[in-house]
Parts: structure tokens; sequence; C-alpha cells
């Protein structure tokens, strides 16, 4: 079903992060194995892993039988070795994610359906003070950093009210188990996706109102007016529903914006996801940690917009004939 | 499309505050030493001292003016913006238009690889470019803009198409005039209100991606922005500076892409037909 000049577009998408992730640390000037394992790296380098390393990364070869090596590491599942952790990059990643797509995943579901809900509730009372006081605010809202909301709101419910734990994902030390757990993690999770929904709230809410404007003009609404259907079902079965369609092809682009806000917003509430970890690489120059982030990241983010390609014309099945 | 997008955008009121925002921030980035009477950089008392006559909004925690900080760093951000905004503009005309123009193989390249761009998200893109490379001003203005041109270039192309097929165009051709002089001549003058949009979009993702970099640490770290403004005032969060520090420069950065949403949002309510003439009321 897909179209194969979609399809090209992911590959060339693949290749230029595999590309960057690949040129980047071997372009730096000094020695390539520093610049691909970071200053911690030379602290642990003995001369036998220094030569194992060289063997194993072909760096003493040409750039191709480099990127062959390179290639053939990643397909194992191999992404490098942190010295600052001193465990696998896969491994640390992976212990960090789950948080970071719990936050992520809950914030882009609230996001939708509400900019969704209020995108089909203003744009059905269109020029009215209701849909302009929504309209100004929501994209107010929108020029909020997700990271200053996010402080914000720390500030004003954890440090002011004390509602909200101030940091981490767990209170630690704890030892709670079952449902007192399952609260714990939601009242730490709350602050973080409360910043998140906020701040990327608007991007739904905007396409949907403008979708439905167009779409409360379409010949089918009279139709469905003149049926003498309920204001309900006109709004929400007839204009809703279509008005809908665009947000569905854009959650994969919004998904990678959510991603790179949790990045910032994990950042000032603690929370142990990948964004805190990326910033902990930074801070060290962890190098395999950093490529390590943003070849999952970015890998995510394009399976999605593949995955919302694949599932389009099963929601809307116009775009078959489309082209 | 004929449209007099000064005229419309003056007629809206989300235009007319979004360029009020905008011209108070290039004023308060122009006139900042007039305004201050400190540098932001010269530690001018002792650290964390409160909001006083002499210090407006107190100092931080190296006894720099935050006052001084707030103004200054409205510079960065609007320098970042509109150097990201102008070249951006400038690689999605290029490509958006040779695209449409010459198309053949060579468009569809484009516009393959303008399709890969854009599904990797940019800023951890520029992340991890920037954790090697750490770059100064100049690097920065580069980097956002090498990897923001894209979404601006689909749009360009799409609207150069459909002028190429358009009567006056076609017309042109006809008596003898060459592809360049079309685009220049035909082509390009039409396309202005799109391109004003264009460049507001690609001013404030900068603008708030400067915020976001500093915020991290990425960037220059001696290079005072509104995003490191922020960084450093988090780690003070349990004393009560956050009020004169934290919050003012988060206001200001808020405010400067705000006026630019609005900005872009009253543009577009003019460009698109369907939306057309809400944005007035």
């Amino acid at each position: 079903m897909i179209k194969r000049q979609n399809l090209s577009s992911y590959i060339i998408a693949l290749v230029l992060i595999l590309a960057l992730n690949f040129l980047l640390p071997r372009m730096m000037p000094g020695d390539p194995l520093m610049a691909i394992y970071g200053d911690e790296a030379l602290i642990a380098m003995t001369p036998e892993l220094k030569a194992h390393l060289v063997e194993r990364f072909a760096l003493d070869k040409p750039l191709w039988e480099q990127f062959g090596a390179y290639f053939l590491a990643l397909f194992q599942g191999d992404m490098g070795y942190s010295y600052y952790y001193n465990a696998p990059v896969v491994k640390i990643i992976l212990s960090s994610l789950p948080w970071t797509l719990l936050i992520v995943g809950s914030s882009l579901v609230i996001s939708t359906f509400l900019g969704i809900v209020l995108g089909i509730e203003s744009g059905w009372r269109r020029g009215s003070k209701t849909d302009r006081v929504m309209l100004t605010g929501l994209m107010s809202l929108n020029g909020f950093p997700d990271f200053f909301l996010g402080m914000v709101l720390l500030i004003i419910f954890g440090v002011i009210m004390g509602i909200c734990p101030l940091a981490g994902a767990l209170t630690p030390y704890s030892g709670l188990s079952g449902l007192p757990l399952v609260l714990d993690v939601l009242k730490h999770m709350a602050l973080p996706v409360a910043a998140l929904t906020l701040a990327h709230l608007a991007g739904s809410y905007l396409l949907t109102r403008n979708t439905m404007i167009s779409v409360l003009k379409a010949p089918f609404m009279l139709t469905a007016q003149a049926k003498g259907l309920s204001q309900n079902a006109l709004k929400y079965r007839h204009a809703g529903r279509n008005s809908m369609l665009p947000v569905v092809t854009m959650t994969g682009i919004w998904m990678g914006r959510v991603v790179v806000g949790a990045l910032f917003v994990e950042l000032v509430f603690a929370y142990p996801g990948v964004g805190q970890l990326t910033y902990q690489a930074l801070l060290c120059r962890d190098y395999p940690i950093i490529q390590g982030v943003f070849l999952i990241v970015t890998i995510s983010v394009l399976l999605a917009n593949f995955a919302v390609d694949l599932l389009y014309p099963q929601i809307d099945p116009r775009v078959i004939n489309a082209y | 499309m004929h449209i007099d997008l000064k005229k419309e955008l003056k007629q809206s009121n989300l235009g007319r505050t979004g360029m009020t925002i905008l011209l108070l921030m290039i004023a308060v980035a122009i006139l900042a030493p007039v305004l201050s009477q400190y540098d932001p950089t010269e530690q001018t008392a002792a650290s964390l001292v409160s909001p006083s006559l002499s210090h407006w909004l107190g100092t931080n925690h190296v006894g720099q003016d935050i006052w001084s900080q707030l103004l200054y760093g409205a510079r960065i951000s609007l320098l970042v913006g509109f150097g990201v905004g102008t070249l951006s503009l400038i690689l999605s005309i290029f490509f958006g238009l040779s695209s449409a123009i010459i198309g053949g193989l060579y468009g569809r390249v484009v516009m393959r690889v303008v399709d890969a761009l854009i599904v990797i998200p940019m800023v951890i893109a520029v992340i991890l470019v920037a954790a090697y490379i750490r770059p100064d001003v100049l690097v920065l203005i580069f980097l956002l803009s090498l990897l923001g041109w894209q979404s601006g270039a689909r749009v360009i192309r799409a609207q150069a198409l459909s002028l190429k097929e358009s009567g006056h165009v076609k017309a042109s051709a006809t008596f003898g005039a060459s592809r360049f002089y079309i685009t220049r001549r035909h082509i390009l003058p039409e396309l202005t209100p799109i391109l004003l949009v264009e460049f507001i979009y690609g001013v404030r993702r900068a603008v708030f991606i400067e915020a976001g970099l500093a915020f991290l640490g990425i960037c220059d770290p001696m290079l005072i922005s509104w995003g490191s403004m922020m960084r450093d005032a988090m780690r003070f969060t349990y004393l009560n500076v956050w009020q004169w520090w934290l919050v003012p420069a988060g206001i200001a950065l808020s405010l400067t892409i705000i006026g630019l949403t609005f900005i872009s949002h009253a543009a577009e309510s003019v460009l698109d037909p369907r939306l057309r003439g809400e944005a007035v009321a």
C-alpha cells in the first residue's frame, strides 16, 4: 500500500542519520578513538584495549571499511560502550527509555485527544467569543517553551504548594508495591506530563480547528443537517471525524517534538529518562551515549512516521486514489 | 494572489499585537546599553542580591546584574532568530524554486531529500552536532539553517508549481521569456507573502531552539542568553530568587515567541482562503 516515493525518503533519512552518526566523530581533529569514546575512555584505556578497539572499528583501514565495521556492529545491536557508566550503551539507554516513553506516551495521548475536542468545539463556534478566547489562549500557551512551563509548574505545585514531589520518578527506598507504587509513579509523572501536554496542546488544536472550519462548509454537512440530525451528531460524527484526519498524519512528526520536549522537561524534574541521560552525557562528553540516544530517538520517530503512512489509507481511503 | 500583507496584518488584532511585541523586543535589543548601566558580564555587586534601586532585578549567583542580562539576552535571541530566518529562507527559496522550475529528476531528488529531512527531529540532530563542535553564534546560525530549510522549500515549491501553470506565466513563455526571467519577474514577486510567513516560522523556530540549547548548556558558555539565564536560575529554585531571575527570563523568551506566533497566524489566516477574514475579527 505504501507509495514507493515515500519509502525512498525514509531510506534517505535513515542513510543521513547513520552517516551523521558515523562521520561526525571520525571527522573531528585528533584521535578518532577519543572522539568516538569521549574523555572518560582515556582513563580506562590500556594499550591492549586500544589495539582491540582500533581493530573493532577498523580505524586503521579506509573510510568505507570503517563504515562496514560500524554498520555490522550496529546490525548486531552493538551501539558501543560507555566508559563513564562502564556498561554497553544499549543497556544504559534501555534502562532509562521506559520512563521517557511513559511521559511522552501519556502526554501525546492527552494532548492529542484534548486538542481534537477543543479544536472541534472551537471551530464549531467559529468567530464567537469562546472561540477567540480559546484561540488566543492556546496560541499564547504555544509560545511557552516546555522547560519553562515545567519550571513554573515545579515552583507552583512543588515548591510553594508542596503537593507534588520535586524530582525523580519514584520515592527512593520506599519499598512500595502494588497500588501505592502505581500512585507514587503517577504522582511523580503528573507535573512533567502536564508541562509537555500544555506545551503541545496547541498543535493538534489549531490543526483540528482549521480543518473543522473548512469541513463545516462541505456539502455533506448541509445534507446531514437536512436529515435533521442532532447538533452533537453533526458536530462529532460528521464534522469532527473528518477534522481529525490531518491530526493523524501529523502524529509521527509531533512524536518527534514531544520526545525532544521530554529531553528538556526531564532535566527540570530530574526525571530519570533519556533526557536526563543525554544531559549527563553532554556534561562529561560521553559520546557513545549521545550517539546512541540520537540513533534510537531518530529511528523511533522514523518508524512512527512510517507506521502513520501505512495506517493512513485505512483511516481515510480517499488518499489511495489521490495520486 | 494579490494581497497587501502589511495592510491586512495591521487590520488584524493578532497581527498588531504580534508586531508590537516584536518591535518592542527589537528596541530592547538595540537600546540595551542605554537602558542599563551595567555590563552584563561584569561582577557589579555581591551575589544573589535582591532587587533594589541600583539593581532592578537583583544580581545572579556571580553578582552580575540580571536586568542588564535580560536586555542583552534579547540580542542573542534575535540575532540567532533573524540570522537563521534569513539564511534558511534563502535555502528554501533556492531549493523550492529550482525544484519546481527545473523539475525532472533533479526536482524529484530534492523533494525526496526534503521529505527525509522533515522526519528527522531537528533539535536532537543539533544536539548531536553541537556536542562535538561546541558552536559559537555564527556556527549555530549556519547549523540551524542547514537543518531547517526543508518545510519552507516544500511550501514554496508547491506555490511555484501552481503559478507555473497559470495563464500569464504561460503567455510570457510564449513571448520567449527565459525560465530565469519568468522566475524573477513573475513567480518570485507573487510569492512574497508566503516568503514572509516562512521567514517568521524560521525566526520562531530558531529563537526556540537557541534558548533550548543554551538551557542545556551546549552553546558558548560565555554567551548571555535567556536560555542560559534560566539554566543558571534553575539551580536556585529553593531560594526566592526565581521571582526576579527565572521568571523574567522565561517571560521575555515566551513573549518573543508568542509575538512571532501571532504574526504568523495572522498572516496565515490572510493567505489561506478558507480561513480568510477571521483574523480581522
